[in-house]
């Protein structure tokens, strides 16, 4: 396996305060890697560094052989694709609109309007992300899985090999939480791309990641399988919280437990 | 394909406000007239034309400058003035008037030099925020911008606290704004700085396509934001600047009909940005053809038009489509 992206004690700090402590983490191609652990564990901070939206205080960052600083915004763009869990509440656009302003790093300004081969793959974003009958529909008129969709079909248009997503089953009803793993499924098996997403629902995780890792207070605790790190032992020292393991196995499927 | 529709309407409306206004006023010309009456032609040659050639391009530059304002700080209430730039240089034309220093210099008058001098010294300290740590959050930008404009308020209110009754009533007026020009001078200064920065925000468009997506997003697909925060600043308060130190500030206008073109065109700037040129132009040509008529032989201030026209008529789209803009 090759490193597509690695990150060397990378660290972020603010204001005096550590968020995120020396990570050191390497994505390899084809991989789909979780990240799991408790509220302002650093989830976020990591995956803004690792999609080069946010300058580490310190540590480095490399795409293959290149260092980041050495590849420009858009050229990153090409590569990372980032589907973020914080978006303005309103967004004026239709679902081909936004998608195809996935293709902003390919357009031109000195060109009137984009190409054929950008309205190729804007079709072929939707049609992989299941959302070829929403396209005139204007964002605001859907529903959370279908706007989670939407936003995925526009990261898939920017053609970049690797896709970060934050929290992407977060509000979801049960039923769209399983409509976003099966196309992310889809998405690492047939189109092989390598996938890191940062989430709450174990499960989720447990169904879709080669590896998980585990921060706690801005560290990483471990990073493993999904059938090592999904233990009762484990996820008591990660999250400080009881859980049962309901179904062993490769991709185990885990209980917390709740006190009456 | 409607909004290409809305579009080709108002470069109709747009074209039909310059051949025609001129041409209407206290006194009714017409095109035989003008070619042969020497008074006639006076008047549409060296005072009409002229002025309704300003108010196409003051209405456009106006609107424009409003739209990528809103843009870039997402916020509807975003207008050419928000930034402090026509406070900025009311305080230098208010200075100049105070100090009687009113003579000729070039074709301009001093108070205009002052008014720019003031609107450019405003952007220079709102581009300097936007460079330094407060550009990081663009709310922050906004509120800075702000509290410049109370500054220049208050320094106003002060200097006219100082002044006698005729130069008060000169600085109220100026701050009415107004588009009286006698021949070409001011529509040939303004041309250029419209022209260049409808050229630059063409450019960018997608650029504020995307910042509609939020800023993040437009991050992670390749926006450097720093670069596209002065891009929109520094071109806009160039053209705003330009534009109030020969006209004063012009209200409404740049508020209001990026919102009612939206509605109408929907939100791709490759659009919006020659619709608010068309209708931001046509619509103040129009409102400067009823202040000059409404009480002729007396003018109104235009700003009091656009606002008493606009107001109602946004309000009347407002209750008539409840979808949000």
């Amino acid at each position: 396996m090759v490193a597509k992206l690695t990150a060397a004690r990378v660290g972020w700090e603010v204001g005096g305060r550590t968020i995120l402590a020396e990570i050191d983490l390497e994505l390899e191609e084809k991989e789909c890697l979780a990240v799991v652990g408790p509220n302002g564990a650093g989830k976020t901070t990591l995956l803004k560094i690792m999609a080069g939206l946010l300058p580490p205080s310190h540590g480095a960052l490399t795409w293959e052989e290149s260092p980041y600083d050495e590849i420009s915004r858009k050229d990153l763009a090409r590569r990372i694709s980032y589907v973020p869990q914080n978006r303005p509440l309103r967004i004026p656009l239709t679902v081909e609109q936004l998608v195809l302003l996935g293709r902003y790093p390919y357009l031109s300004p000195f060109r009137l309007a984009p190409g054929k081969k950008d309205y190729d793959v804007v079709n072929e974003s939707l049609e992989l992300a299941g959302m070829e009958t929403f396209r005139g529909r204007r964002l605001e008129t859907l529903s959370g899985g279908e706007r989670q969709s939407a936003f995925i079909a526009a990261a898939l248009a920017q053609e970049a090999e690797i896709l970060i997503l934050d929290e992407p089953t977060a509000h979801l009803d049960p039923s769209h939480q399983r409509d976003v793993a099966a196309l992310l499924l889809r998405l690492k098996q047939e189109q092989g791309l390598t996938i890191l997403a940062a989430t709450h629902d174990l499960n989720f995780a447990s169904l879709i990641a080669d590896r998980i890792l585990a921060l706690r207070a801005g560290s990483a605790l471990a990073c493993e399988s999904p059938a090592e790190l999904l233990r009762p032992m484990r996820l008591a020292e990660i999250f400080d919280a009881p859980f049962t393991v309901v179904r062993p196995g490769e991709r185990p499927v885990t209980l917390l437990e709740m006190e009456p | 394909m409607r909004g290409r529709v809305v579009l080709i309407v108002l470069l109709v409306v747009w074209i039909a406000a310059i051949l025609i206004t001129p041409l209407l006023g206290a006194r009714i010309l017409s095109f035989s007239e003008v070619m042969n009456d020497e008074v006639a032609g006076t008047i549409f040659w060296s005072l009409r034309l002229p002025r309704t050639l300003l108010a196409v391009l003051a209405g456009g530059t106006l609107a424009i400058a409003g739209l990528a304002l809103q843009t870039l700080f997402r916020n509807p209430l975003a207008e050419p003035y928000t930034l402090g730039i026509a406070s900025g240089a009311a305080l230098g034309a208010v200075l100049a008037l105070q100090l009687e220093v009113f003579g000729w210099a070039v074709s301009f008058s001093v108070v205009a030099i002052a008014s720019f001098v003031g609107a450019l010294a405003v952007s220079g300290a709102i581009l300097a925020l936007a460079m330094s740590g407060y550009g990081r959050d663009v709310s922050t930008l906004l509120l800075a911008g702000i509290a410049i404009s109370l500054s220049c308020s208050a320094l106003i209110l002060f200097v006219q606290y100082l002044a006698d009754m005729t130069k008060t009533f000169r600085m109220v007026r100026w701050m009415m704004g107004g588009l009286a020009v006698v021949g070409y001078d001011e529509v040939l200064w303004l041309l250029p700085w419209t022209v260049v920065g409808v050229v630059v925000l063409l450019v960018l468009r997608w650029d504020m396509n995307l910042l509609l997506t939020g800023e993040e997003l437009a991050a992670s697909r390749g926006v450097d934001l720093k670069r596209l925060r002065l891009g929109i600043l520094g071109t806009t308060a160039a053209m705003v600047a330009a534009l109030v130190a020969v006209t004063g500030p012009i209200g409404f206008v740049g508020l209001i009909v990026p919102h009612i073109l939206r509605r109408w065109i929907g939100h791709d700037h490759l659009l919006l940005i020659p619709a608010c040129l068309l209708g931001g132009g046509a619509f103040l040509a129009l409102c400067d053809l009823g202040a000059r008529t409404v009480m002729a032989p007396a003018e109104l201030p235009v700003g009091v038009l656009t606002a008493l026209i606009g107001g109602p008529f946004f309000l009347w789209l407002l209750a008539r489509d409840r979808s949000p803009s």
